[in-house]
């Protein structure tokens, strides 16, 4: 029976499937998108008998189970590629697959006829198996190298399209800021290495909770991996990248910028989250700089006119929506979270993939009026949009309040502006939608060609949209249940204790009321002749719009930074090598030496007695000198 | 036997008359006389260690020879070059030869 | 004793080439070039023999040779000057990067029309000094391979050379030289310390010298190699020469000249004087991360290829001095597989910049907009070698640097901390240069640009497929490497 110890496969065949697509992909039919999507419905098929294996042997006293080999052995220092499996894993994986899935079937569509059409499909191929290699890592080594993997898959697949500046701009910052998180991360890793002896998270775990490591050193080593995190999930102030990254084609963003990379950095907190829980301090600052990406890029969010652009500010709020509930330790609601938002979240992308395959623009100032050409885009869209609000019935409603249920005890700040948050994420998502679909056409040339999208579009859609639907009723326990889980996600994922779905009415009115207020609001002012109310409401403060239109000026503070302080000091340093340690240091040098030749070369002057008495007086200063040591 | 310090005196006399001839010599031949002198003064102390120190081995003896070769062959080449610097310039004397500097 | 003569052959089989070469009329350019390939393809065949023929089991001195070659002469004892070779777990992936990179070069080379008989002659020459260097047992055959490595340059990169040539060429070789003195002085001393009147390194290693003549000498091995391997504030030598040297001169100059300098800290310092390399590491650590840092800085703002690609060997030659500094197996072990690392990948770019170069006839990093377009296959190779100069995992980079990352954390955690940094660093000049000059639209004055040659894509693959299998599979070089590090003196666990 293959089981949880086949879990190396998972990432190993797309793995095959890369390295196949890289060597010979010209030369297979329809440019190898077969290999890759085969790759990836053979690990999904697969994710299934682990996903068996692992039911059958909860228990109690279960944790996971390990299978690898060593990769590399110095002396006492071992490297392993080990991989583990467990629930969080496995809900991560989830997300993965099927999502990778969808966005493979999907790419065959929108990326039909690129002249790079293979290479993207490689690209994908490498980006599952690292992805998937980064879940299941059973050791902070590995989950590093997984974690630059899909980053360069992620800087490959933003600068896709490379022939434009902007994104090889995009694909830079993308890479360079993550870089920066990835950093701390690696600093993370070998000082938990340096204090424990392994990089096997388990035994760090067991180390962190157990007080082997001292409070001062652990803070310090999971405030540099916090940093990777961040950077990872784009969390401010690393939150620059994300948006930009909306630079590669759509099915990128759906699968890379909203569904998995992106909540890396969420799994890695919960992975390690019992280590974050040990030290109290640290969860109100992942809360702090949570809250602080949520509600700013919810804000951002209302002010965007980029279709891609808005649902990437979305990401990013619902990143730091996850961030506060890691922060809150809810790690039950978190997970839930970021499985259902990679459902409906990729659903969206894949939606504006749809309407920009149609017409061709990202501006939702040129869109309008939609629903009538591409009803299918429309109602899977619409469906992502009311589980992005939290609206009941759909996925969100139910992850989300999870999350609320999780912070609402004992953090009663957070839990107003978590109120805030939803509110503000039903105005965005009403907006983006009612600009999309609704209200009169703006741009009649693009509108007249607009069509749906062909069935191996559609097709993800669909899918996407039912999981949507449905995904969020895994909360209750009678349901899960049904489908052979112990019960509710609450009792499939946990940090100590299992826990039963308990239904807050509070919660779930005071939420429901808060994203409906926002959707209903904002209905109203996009309803019947279009943007006008919007731009009125706009122009009651032009300064505070223009504010959030330039998204706080974050980027050009960097971009200032950069210039000023970066490339300040590069041509400081530059500057001093070229001119104080060359042309001072080894130039100067040289110009010494001839100078003092010059003055001394009246030494030489030729005369034959001269240079016969300086001989002489030399022996003989050299014969005293010897006598006098001798004696 | 002669005893070793009188022929190191005798030496010595005779590398002082050479140091003394090419310090004061304006003549290229006389000193290279004078250094023909300095070398033979070598020589002599050469041959009289080897006899005194080490009268079983050779060496001192040995060396001489060796100076000796070598002196030959400088001797030849001197020659030879101040030969061609009193064709080209009529003179032999070191002093107006100093175009050899810097 | 065979498989000294493997050795031997190392060195022989390129000085037998030069040999030929000298003979070789003028006006056959392509017998020259066919000569030089087939010596390159011998000499890569014979680097990977002494790499595969080197027993992991066993470690110590392999495949040694030993012929006296002056004895009980003057100071000179018994074994006084010998014929010594013999490699150990560092040297032999060294040996295998020489091999790698000399038949990369030479396939670069094969275009040069002016004076190529001349230009091979002293290529060969010039690899011979190397490969005995990184065999050489003795201290004075040691020296006079490291001369004969170092000397050719000049010519190399003052004839066939470009920008500012004559001067990048003297201002190399007045450096390597000056440098070379500060070794000798040093190998006397150890040479008159001894007393034993043998130059033997192995006997010499054997002696316990006193911790004042240690911490006395150590300096001059340290900054005498340093020199070549880039050190800090001795670095200047690197940028501009490297601005100057032709493509394989670049290739075999930064590939693995700059690693006989690390080589030679092993081996006369770490080596001979233990305990003076106790005291003087943590400056020399101090001096490789300003390397690191100061070169990855200053690489952010140049505006030529190889002025760039020279910052950051300067930068990754900081790594090798920090891993060596740590002086722990795992940093130590990082030091030996990051020369190896940044042997093949900064031989990749020069490769890469020297096919650019030799069609658009600048340099200028800004002048270019887009030709990846027009240069796909180029275009990949040089971002492969990028992606492994920022240590990305599955190359050869991260292997190394993780490494030596690890060594410093147990060391030095704050400077460890700062080498980790400066990878992000790297990442960005890396990527700023592809984003300016590789990707965006065409400019239309590159749209002749033609795709890099047959000849040269074969040395490429060859430094990728090297890339590739450190970073996937490193055990052959840990094992190897593993067996010399945990054996030298004063290296911690």
């Amino acid at each position: 029976m293959v089981g949880m110890n086949a879990a190396w496969l998972l990432p190993a065949i797309p793995a095959g499937a890369f390295a196949l697509l890289l060597l010979v992909r010209n030369f297979l039919p329809r440019k190898g998108d077969w290999v890759a999507i085969g790759a990836v419905t053979a690990s999904f098929v697969l994710f299934f008998f682990v996903l068996h294996d692992l039911m059958t042997r909860l228990g109690p006293n279960f944790h996971g189970v390990s299978t690898g080999f060593t990769w590399l052995k110095i002396d006492n220092f071992v490297l392993r590629v080990g991989f583990f499996t467990d629930p969080i894993a496995i809900v991560m994986l989830a997300a993965v697959l099927v999502v990778s899935l969808m966005v493979h079937v999907y790419s065959t569509g929108y990326m039909h006829g690129d002249s790079r059409y293979g290479w993207f499909f490689t690209v994908l191929a490498l980006f599952t198996a690292a992805m998937s290699t980064l879940v299941l890592a059973d050791n902070l080594l590995l989950l590093y190298v997984a974690w630059e993997l899909v980053g360069i898959c992620s800087f490959l697949l933003i600068g896709f399209w490379w022939e434009r500046q902007s994104a090889a701009e995009a694909a830079k910052k993308a890479f360079v800021t993550t870089r920066v998180g990835d950093v701390g991360l690696l600093i993370g890793v070998i000082l938990l290495w340096k204090k424990v002896g392994t990089f096997d998270i388990q035994t760090v775990l067991h180390a962190a909770t157990s007080g082997q490591i001292g409070h001062t050193y652990l803070t310090v080593a999971l405030l540099f991996m916090l940093l990777g995190a961040m950077g990872k999930s784009a969390q401010f102030p690393f939150h620059v990248w994300l948006p930009d990254a909306m630079e590669g084609p759509t099915p990128v963003s759906a699968l890379i910028h909203a569904a998995t990379m992106v909540v890396a950095g969420i799994y890695l907190l919960a992975r390690m989250l019992p280590a974050y829980m040990v030290i109290t301090g640290l969860g109100t600052l992942i809360m702090v700089i949570g809250m602080i990406t949520a509600i700013g890029a919810a804000v951002i969010a209302c002010a965007q006119t980029d279709i891609k652009r808005i649902i990437a500010y979305s990401t990013l709020s619902n990143l730091g929506f996850m961030f506060v509930a890691m922060g809150a330790h809810a790690l039950t609601g978190g997970m839930f979270h970021l499985l259902t938002h990679a459902f409906f979240k990729a659903l969206l992308f894949l939606g504006a993939g749809s309407v920009i395959h149609a017409v061709e623009t990202q501006e939702v100032g040129d869109l309008g009026g939609l629903w009538r050409k591409m009803p299918i885009t429309m109602g899977t869209f619409v469906i992502a949009c009311l589980a992005n609000a939290g609206l009941p019935v759909f996925s969100g409603f139910f992850s989300k309040d999870l999350v609320l249920e999780g912070v609402m005890h004992g953090n009663t700040p957070y839990y107003v502006a978590l109120l805030a948050w939803v509110f503000l994420s039903g105005i965005y998502t009403a907006r983006l939608f009612m600009l999309t679909f609704f209200g009169p056409s703006r741009d009649h040339h693009r509108y007249e060609h607009a069509h749906e999208s062909p069935p191996n579009m559609t097709l993800p859609l669909v899918v996407l949209a039912v999981l949507t639907l449905l995904a969020g009723w895994l909360a209750l326990d009678s349901v899960g249940r049904a489908l052979g889980f112990p019960g509710g996600v609450g009792e499939f994922v946990f940090v100590h204790e299992p826990e039963a779905y308990r239904f807050s009415f509070t919660v779930a009115f005071a939420a429901t009321s808060a994203g409906l207020l926002g959707v209903l609001a904002t209905m109203y002012l996009y309803w019947g002749g279009g943007p006008e109310r919007a731009r009125r409401f706009a122009d009651y403060s032009p300064d505070v719009y223009a504010l959030i239109r330039n998204k706080f000026y974050v980027d050009e503070l960097y971009q200032a930074g950069i210039n000023y302080g970066v490339l300040g000091l590069s041509h400081a340093v530059a500057w001093f090598d070229r001119y104080v340690v060359n042309d001072t240091g080894v130039n100067g040098t040289a110009q010494l030496t001839g100078w003092l030749g010059y003055r001394l070369k009246f030494l030489q002057n030729g005369k034959l007695p001269t240079y016969a008495l300086a001989m002489i007086v030399g022996v003989l200063v050299m014969a005293i000198v010897a006598l006098s040591m001798h004696s | 036997m002669i005893p070793l310090d009188q022929v190191l005196v005798f030496s010595g006399i005779l590398f002082a008359l050479g140091v003394y001839g090419v310090l004061t010599r304006r003549n290229a031949i006389a000193i290279l006389m004078s250094v023909e002198l300095m070398l033979t003064a070598v020589n002599t102390n050469f041959i009289a260690f080897g006899v005194f120190h080490r009268p079983s081995l050779a060496v001192g003896l040995v060396f001489a020879v060796f100076v000796i070769t070598v002196a030959a062959a400088e001797v030849g080449l001197a020659l030879a070059i101040i030969l061609r610097i009193y064709r080209q310039r009529t003179t032999a004397n070191v002093d107006e030869v100093d175009i050899l500097k810097w | 004793m065979s498989g000294g003569y493997l050795l031997l052959a190392t060195i022989l089989v390129p000085l037998a080439a030069a040999g030929l070469l000298v003979v070789t009329p003028q006006r056959f350019p392509n017998v020259v070039r066919a000569i030089a390939l087939a010596a390159a393809a011998t000499m890569f065949a014979l680097s990977v023999w002494v790499f595969v023929a080197f027993q992991t089991g066993s470690g110590g001195y392999q495949l040694t040779l030993r012929w006296d070659w002056i004895q009980n002469v003057g100071i000179l004892g018994a074994h006084g000057i010998s014929v010594y070779l013999g490699v150990d777990g560092i040297a032999a992936p060294l040996v295998l990067l020489t091999g790698i990179v000399i038949l990369a070069g030479t396939f670069v080379s094969l275009k040069i029309d002016r004076r190529n008989k001349d230009f091979f002659i002293l290529l060969f020459v010039l690899v011979a000094g190397v490969f005995g260097t990184f065999t050489a047992l003795d201290m004075f055959v040691f020296f006079f391979f490291y001369e004969v490595a170092v000397l050719p340059m000049y010519l190399l990169i003052g004839v066939w050379g470009s920008t500012r040539k004559e001067y990048g060429a003297m201002k190399l070789t007045m450096m390597l030289v000056g440098s070379s003195a500060l070794i000798f002085i040093g190998i006397f001393a150890v040479f008159t310390e001894a007393g034993r009147g043998t130059f033997d390194l192995p006997t010499l290693w054997g002696i316990h010298y006193s911790p004042a003549f240690q911490k006395t000498f150590f300096p001059f091995f340290m900054i005498g190699c340093g020199v070549l391997a880039g050190l800090w504030p001795f670095h200047m030598w690197s940028p501009d020469g490297h601005m100057s040297a032709p493509t394989a001169v670049s290739m075999l100059h930064a590939g693995v000249l700059m690693k006989l300098g690390a080589f030679g800290i092993i081996r006369l310092g770490i080596q001979l004087l233990p305990e003076g390399a106790k005291f003087w590491m943590p400056a020399l650590v101090v001096l490789a991360t300003i390397n690191a840092a100061y070169g990855a800085i200053a690489a952010l703002s140049q505006r030529d290829f190889k002025l760039m690609t020279g910052y950051s060997s300067v930068s990754h030659m900081g790594y090798v001095l920090m891993g060596l500094a740590t002086l722990n197996v795992v940093g130590i072990n990082g030091a030996v597989l990051q020369m190896f690392s940044h042997g093949v990948m900064t031989a990749l770019f020069f490769l890469c910049i020297g096919a650019l170069y030799d069609q658009a006839h600048t340099r200028e990093i800004p002048a270019f907009s887009g030709i990846a377009q027009k240069m796909p296959l180029w275009a990949g190779f040089f971002v492969l070698a990028g992606m492994a100069s920022f240590g990305l995992p599955g190359l050869s980079g991260f292997v190394a640097e993780f490494n030596i990352f690890v060594g410093l954390f147990r060391t030095y955690p704050v400077l460890g901390g700062i080498a980790v940094f400066v990878a992000a660093i790297t990442a960005a000049y890396v990527l700023r240069m592809f984003a300016i000059a590789f990707f965006g639209e065409l400019n239309p004055r590159w749209a002749s640009l033609k795709e890099i040659s047959v000849a040269e894509s074969i040395g490429a693959v060859m430094l990728c497929g090297a890339i590739f299998f450190m970073g996937l599979w490193p055990s052959p070089f840990v094992e190897r490497i593993a067996t010399a590090v945990t054996h030298l003196p004063g290296v911690t666990g």
